[in-house]
């Protein structure tokens, strides 16, 4: 189904994503992705949508369908969404037509949401991918963040390969974690008080990294090592020279030169990807086999 | 026929629960970077079952794999016969590229303080630089950035003390026995002692960048 939508009010670090730009890490490239993966193939269930999503942030986003007719699916953290003032549930699945209004406003907790269409956005994909990465100015709209008056176009999507992924759980807990390649340089106690420690998410977040506010100083007498830079994923939990940790999120630089001392497991991203500034957090390590069955939906 | 040195005896370490790093050594060093470049070059030619993509780096290779697939004690055992069969495997053909560059005047801010610091004159310094040809160790850290070396112990210098807000695209950077090529704008800490019109990174191109670890580089002067 083709439609044309508007955007009437766009957050910051509102971007286009898809499932991400993978293979390109050799030549630079992080993947990109949404930040919440979970979430963005919830949205994808409910629109019966394989391609491209609006991943908005924590204030939300209004717009106004001015064409055409599509399904929409919204998942993500909590917000409130209306349309055309009528209040929807979280998540939700709905029809849209020429002249409706969607208003997502900031809700109960995550930092971000997602928007998707039983359509593709008509843009060109960029090295295989329609994934914004705005610090490599790269896919989406010119490689920008969304703004307000941005004209979205959705053609029909013929080849709409949906496929309807499990959707999974948040859990409550520490965010687990494996030892990073790093580890063993961290003394002792330092890794002890790594796993007993609350942190608290910093307002310093973004698509690239959060950090962490490390208000024990567990890591305030860190040292500084020369390192040779190394290839980094997502979730990695790098300890900078002044000692504090930052995690590297979907927008990451492909190698890094600071220390690691351990690196989220896949299951538990999303969930610490949507805290938000002031919360706290807490990390306990995990075999990789343990890891795996969690992906696995086992115990 | 180029027969590899007997290859370093690698770590491999698991990065989170859907990666591994295969590293070769702590330092950059001539060998391990050539042991990375020749496991990458012998897993694109015959992927491991599972591993969904390669990154080589300076002196190891990333493996991410997809956990539902296969585990990283069977992807590190594949790994161990391979590293057999690398022990007597060919050097993998590389290119070699003359890249025009301009060193110090505006492009190249730190020429006169990375010559002056290493009791040179700055056309001496980009003589010895361009000497010899550099090796392209590794593509990362950002798109496109290459990392050329090494050079010889006499042009060893430590970045600078201070970084850099932005460079631009093409900057020449010297550090740490390497010279790097920015193919984006970017902060640095390296010394910026050139720039060059050669722009390896071309988001429409696939794939998006020209020199390829292996390859060869000769700078030739441009006044």
């Amino acid at each position: 189904m083709r439609a044309r939508i508007r955007l009437q009010r766009v957050a910051p670090l509102t971007t286009i994503q898809d499932v991400g730009r993978f293979g390109m890490l050799r030549h630079g490239l992080s993947a990109s992705g949404p930040m919440d993966r979970g979430a963005f193939d919830l949205a994808g269930k409910l629109a019966k949508a394989s391609g491209a999503g609006i991943e908005f942030t924590l204030a939300g986003l209004d717009l106004v369908v001015e064409s055409g007719k599509c399904r929409i699916g919204l998942a993500g953290g909590i917000f409130n969404a209306k349309l055309n003032g009528s209040k929807l549930a979280w998540p939700a699945a709905a029809a849209v037509s020429a002249g409706d209004v969607l208003s997502i406003t900031p809700g109960a907790s995550g930092n971000y949401g997602y928007l998707r269409f039983n359509s593709e956005f008509g843009l060109e994909p960029v090295l295989g991918s329609r994934a914004t990465s705005t610090r490599v100015r790269l896919g989406g709209l010119d490689g920008r963040g969304l703004e307000a008056g941005d004209l979205i176009e959705l053609t029909a999507n013929d080849q709409n390969h949906y496929v309807d992924h499990p959707v999974p759980r948040y859990e409550e807990g520490p965010i687990r974690f494996i030892w990073g390649i790093h580890a063993h340089a961290f003394p002792a106690e330092v890794r002890d008080r790594f796993c007993s420690a609350a942190f608290a998410i910093s307002r310093r977040l973004d698509r690239m990294g959060v950090r962490l506010e490390d208000e024990a100083g567990v890591f305030a007498s860190t040292t500084s090592l020369s390192l040779v830079s190394d290839a980094v994923v997502p979730g990695d939990i790098q300890i900078l020279g002044d000692g504090s940790p930052i995690v590297l999120m979907r927008d990451h630089q492909p190698t890094g030169g600071y220390p690691r001392i351990a690196s989220m497991i896949t299951a538990d991203l999303d969930r610490f990807a949507q805290m938000r500034p002031g919360q706290a957090v807490a990390f306990a390590p995990v075999s990789v086999e343990h890891a795996h069955r969690l992906l696995r939906g086992q115990k | 026929m180029i027969a590899w040195p007997k290859l370093p005896t690698p770590t491999v370490l698991p990065i989170g629960d859907a990666a591994l790093l295969v590293r070769f050594a702590t330092v950059v060093d001539e060998q391990a970077n050539a042991a990375a470049i020749a496991l990458t070059t012998e897993l694109d030619a015959d992927p491991l079952p599972g591993v969904v993509e390669l990154a080589p780096n300076l002196v190891s290779v990333l493996l991410r794999y997809d956990p539902l697939r296969t585990d990283p004690a069977r992807v590190a055992g594949e790994l161990r016969l391979r590293m057999i069969r690398l022990g007597g495997a060919e050097a993998a053909p590389s290119t070699d590229w003359v890249i025009p560059a301009t060193f110090g005047g505006e492009g190249g801010p730190d020429l006169q303080e990375v010559a002056d610091s290493l009791g040179m004159t700055p056309s001496d310094f980009a003589a010895a630089h361009n000497a010899s040809d550099l090796k392209v160790l590794a593509t990362g850290f950002a798109p496109g950035f290459v990392y050329l070396g090494l050079h010889s112990q006499h042009l060893y210098l430590p970045r600078r003390s201070s970084v850099r807000a932005k460079v631009s695209a093409g900057s020449l950077l010297f550090a740490a026995g390497q010279t790097a090529i920015a193919a984006t704008e970017m902060p640095t800490g390296w010394h910026v002692i050139g720039w060059t019109e050669f722009s390896n990174f071309d988001a429409r191109s696939d794939p998006p960048t020209r020199l390829g670890a292996g390859d060869r580089v000769r700078f030739e002067v441009v006044p």
